[in-house]
């Protein structure tokens, strides 16, 4: 378990606030986006990326590299904008959001931009590419073998196949795999207990053999200090349930499903700015 | 004697043999292993061989995530539930991702005779050849199976190899060249080309036979891989012989007749019939009677073609 000094919680907190920046720089290039979840899963990828993860931008394909995958890959603005700010791609091509064969399509491909490790979008399956991933780099009985990380939309967990992974990963006891799942309670029709509930969802992620912790994730020091200490029981895949607010730092669109799918107003972004200046002014001080 | 020898079986030793030559191998079984004639494997490799249950869209995921770290899953179980019920998995995780992956259906086309179209695959062709950068391909004997297995293992990218249930013919030789993507003119002709493929190919043989005892000149080729096709084979066959008619236990809409008329179109357009099932679930029966049923047996493969030719 790593526990994070003030001055390393200001300095990840710093680098979440830029690459919100960079969700907006992605915005206003291509004028809509997935913005809710994107910022509700920011804060978690910004650690992994800049805490966590032995990852390298100089070599992205390294195979003794830790792996993230997006599942909910419609929140790609958030991968897109952390994998800018860790220089894993130069940040003008955040400009190109929304261009014709930008290579930063709406949802991820591995094949178009460094860093990002699998192709989702499709709900549902990026778990089992992680469960695969896991089970391959456990073969190789590495000593300190790289982990893998899995983010989920809590809207998502209505896929069945997610639970067929599930249950593979415990079984084959993959404790190099953790899953976060992003409860930030909306999804693009409401409240996501209204549409398919998934509560209990601790207990289900602990009755398919997960061993599970819930988290403030908007938190760094929480972050950090529950992921790294990750297995959180030796033999067990661990799952991170992550209490976040849908569009967190944009003030007016914080916790409103209507934000799932942004289509920016001039007003709105300017809203934005001033909401990001102003985290800014307090990150200052 | 007609030497007959049980493809899965095979494909369970062939396995065995591209495991040994290469340790990135794995076997990934939907409670399908022994089905599929994976025990051998299990045995000897019980560190690779790895039991899910019944998860096939799961697995087609999984072995994805395994391909993306190196090694090559072979993901073996019944035709559809490796093709049609997990095909987002396969289209996006392993085509679009382009994972290596070995996607084998066995049991394709009517084996399950009696168990109906639930557990029949006449599309999985269709489906699995529309998904950019996979290779398509239908072993139609034995030797091919074993041929089939290693090429795929050697070649980088994700496949799929479809296998029928019921023992087959052997048709070729110990020392048959087999190339993915290559055609082979079993037959030379003039008077029609027949194009046979996987389960049936015995019986486009058998009836090649029939037709040159009514003295007509037949033409045979293998297509043992539908994709990539062997575009220049079938080009050169259909200009030469101005007739082709397909043989396949597939439905007629996407499969191997399909593919060669998308060819010819627009190339060299001659008169096709495409021999399969239409546009129905097939019912159910006795294999063999189930054949028939649909026109796959070789005299009435032969009566067909004459038909055409007439």
């Amino acid at each position: 378990m790593q526990t994070l000094s003030e001055d390393d919680k200001r300095f990840l907190e710093r680098k979440a606030l830029a690459a919100r920046k960079n969700v907006l720089r992605l915005i206003t290039a291509g004028g809509a986006g997935h913005v809710g979840g994107a910022l509700s899963i920011i804060d978690t990828i910004t650690a992994l990326y800049f805490k966590v993860m032995r990852v390298d931008p100089q070599n992205p394909q390294d195979p003794n590299r830790d792996r993230f995958i997006l599942s909910a890959g419609h929140k790609c603005l958030a991968i897109y904008s952390v994998l800018a700010e860790a220089g894993f791609f130069q940040k003008d091509l955040l400009d190109t959001y929304g261009q014709i064969n930008s290579k930063l399509p709406g949802h991820p491909d591995m094949h178009k931009i460094p860093g990002v490790e699998s192709n989702t979008g499709a709900l549902g399956h990026g778990l089992s590419i992680g469960v695969g991933m896991a089970l391959g780099l456990a073969m190789d009985k590495r000593a300190d073998g790289p982990k893998v990380y899995v983010a989920m939309g809590d809207g998502e967990l209505a896929e069945g196949s997610n639970w067929e992974a599930a249950a593979a990963a415990s079984h084959h006891k993959l404790d190099n795999l953790m899953v976060f799942a992003d409860r930030n309670g909306l999804q693009i029709s409401g409240d996501t207990v209204d549409v398919m509930s998934y509560e209990p969802l601790e207990d289900r992620w602990a009755a398919f053999g997960w061993s599970v912790r819930t988290i403030d994730g908007h938190d760094m020091h929480t972050i950090v200090e529950t992921i790294t200490s990750m297995p959180f029981e030796k033999g067990k895949p661990s799952c991170v349930i992550l209490n976040t607010i849908k569009a967190k730092g944009l003030s007016f669109a914080e916790g409103k499903a209507s934000y799932h799918y942004w289509k920016a107003t001039p007003e709105e972004l300017e809203m934005a700015r001033k909401d990001l200046a102003a985290i800014e002014e307090r990150l200052a001080q | 004697m007609t030497d007959l020898r049980d493809p899965r079986k095979t494909f369970g030793e062939a396995l065995v043999a591209v495991g040994e030559k290469n340790d990135r191998v794995v076997a990934l079984s939907a409670d399908s292993s022994s089905g599929s004639g994976m025990s051998p494997f299990h045995d000897r490799f019980p560190e690779r061989h790895f039991e899910f249950g019944i998860m096939e869209q799961g697995i087609a995921g999984i072995s994805a995530g395994m391909a993306s770290t190196g090694k090559i899953p072979f993901f073996v179980a019944i035709a559809p539930f490796v093709t049609s019920r997990p095909f987002e998995m396969v289209r996006n995780d392993m085509g679009y991702m382009r994972q290596n992956v070995k996607v084998v259906g066995r049991c394709g086309g009517m084996t399950y005779a009696d168990l109906g179209p639930t557990h029949q695959s006449l599309e999985d062709v269709a489906i699995v050849r529309t998904i950019p950068g996979f290779t398509v391909v239908n072993p139609g004997c034995p030797i091919e199976i074993v041929k089939a297995t290693h090429a795929i293992t050697d070649h980088v990218g994700p496949v799929y190899m479809r296998l029928g249930g019921p023992k087959m013919p052997v048709l070729f030789d110990e020392d048959y060249d087999f190339q993915l993507g290559k055609g082979v003119t079993m037959q030379d002709g003039k008077d029609v080309t027949l194009v046979g493929t996987g389960t049936v190919l015995s019986k486009a043989h058998a009836a090649a036979a029939i037709l040159e005892k009514k003295g007509i000149s037949v033409r045979l080729i293998n297509i043992h891989t539908i994709k990539p096709l062997d575009k220049e084979l079938l080009i050169k066959a259909a200009r030469e012989t101005k007739a082709i008619v397909t043989v396949e236990e597939h439905y007629i809409a996407g499969g191997l007749g399909s593919a060669i008329a998308e060819v010819l179109v627009e190339v060299c357009p001659v008169r096709m019939k495409m021999i399969g099932v239409d546009d129905q679930f097939a019912s159910n029966g006795p294999y063999e009677e189930l054949l028939g049923l649909y026109g796959l047996q070789a005299e009435q493969i032969a009566e067909t073609v004459e038909a055409f030719l007439a």
